[in-house]
């Protein structure tokens, strides 16, 4: 299904234009999304990251983690929609190496996985703002959450730089 | 000069970085990794300072709690990245983009030491203000701007 959709867009006008090397406009498409794509990590990571580690009891900030996810939740999900957007252009650009990879694969699952812990959060925290630390259970729960949480986000920004060494799946 | 990266180059460490398969690639990710840390918590600090986030806290609050994650993650971004320019230090001082993120560093570094030392004297007034004075907003952009420029750099040198 993804060698369809991979051949699909190696054929698409934006593909084209996105993987052209001869003209500076367009080479310049790929590192600038890279680049963008970086940024955007670095933002998510570190917020995803001190939430991660309030839950885990290392007090990083003097706000709650109520107040603290209230704040960065904005930053994390339209940093969100900005790396989905990169890494959709870097996508239709190169195809193969993307959706013909194990690697990237494992990424996006890690990712998935990683977002709706996120969303778990947030969504407990709205309705209670002390949710996570009422009982045992569920300190112990958030401690789960977040040790999982900064493992996966470790492991997307490793597979994201791995992509390039490794995982490609050869067709004959 | 010259020398001392030829010197570099023949260590048995360089030969290591070049021949191992996962060497390198680990060196990059932790690099990376800790540049997001350095990037993410600047980040903080450079728009609380420019008066664009978080304005209802104050100034010294948010750099007490950041600013120790951008040292650590700089001095592990540091480690790396010289553990990855020692694979190939010839090449990489030929290529003007790498260069050119040495002289950003050392750029966003001098705009925080005069901040430290001299803009920050006037703390006592401004650390509250929603809005700081044009000085200290100038500091937050331009460190924001070098450190945003030495990612771009970084990237484009895996591309010439």
């Amino acid at each position: 299904m993804l060698q369809e959709l991979s051949d699909w867009l190696t054929q698409t006008p934006l593909n084209v234009v996105f993987s052209d090397t001869t003209r500076l406009e367009t080479w310049l498409i790929i590192p600038i999304s890279q680049t963008i794509h970086i940024l955007g990590v670095a933002i998510v990571m570190t917020a995803v990251g001190m939430l991660n580690l309030q839950l885990l009891g290392v007090r990083v900030t003097k706000p709650s983690f109520a107040d603290l996810s209230a704040r960065w939740m904005p930053w994390i999900w339209s940093t969100m929609v900005v790396l989905f957007i990169t890494g959709a252009v870097q996508t239709i650009a190169e195809p193969t190496r993307e959706l013909m990879n194990n690697t990237f694969r494992i990424k996006i699952v890690m990712l998935l996985i990683a977002v709706a812990i996120t969303v778990v959060y947030r969504a407990q925290v709205k309705k209670d703002a002390k949710y996570w630390e009422r009982s045992g259970e569920r300190r112990a729960l958030a401690y789960a959450l977040a040790s999982i949480s900064l493992v996966l986000w470790l492991g997307i920004v490793a597979a994201g730089r791995l992509i390039a060494y490794v995982g490609a799946i050869d067709e004959f | 000069m010259w020398d001392l990266l030829t010197w570099i180059d023949a260590s048995p460490m360089a030969e290591e970085i070049r021949i191992s398969l996962w060497l390198f690639p680990t060196l990059e990710i932790a690099h990376v990794a800790a540049i997001a840390v350095v990037l993410g918590s600047i980040a903080r600090v450079d728009l609380r300072l420019a008066g664009l986030v978080s304005r209802d806290r104050a100034i010294s609050d948010v750099s007490h709690e950041m600013l120790p994650w951008t040292w650590a993650g700089f001095v592990l971004a540091t480690i790396f990245g010289v553990l990855l320019f020692v694979g190939q230090p010839m090449r990489y001082v030929e290529v003007a983009f790498f260069d050119a993120k040495i002289i950003l560093i050392l750029l966003a570094g001098l705009n925080m030491l005069v901040f430290e030392y001299v803009t920050r004297r006037g703390i006592g007034r401004w650390d509250r203000a929603a809005t700081p004075p044009i000085q200290v907003r100038l500091a937050g952009g331009l460190s924001l701007a070098f450190w945003i420029s030495v990612v771009i750099c970084g990237r484009f040198i895996g591309f010439v």
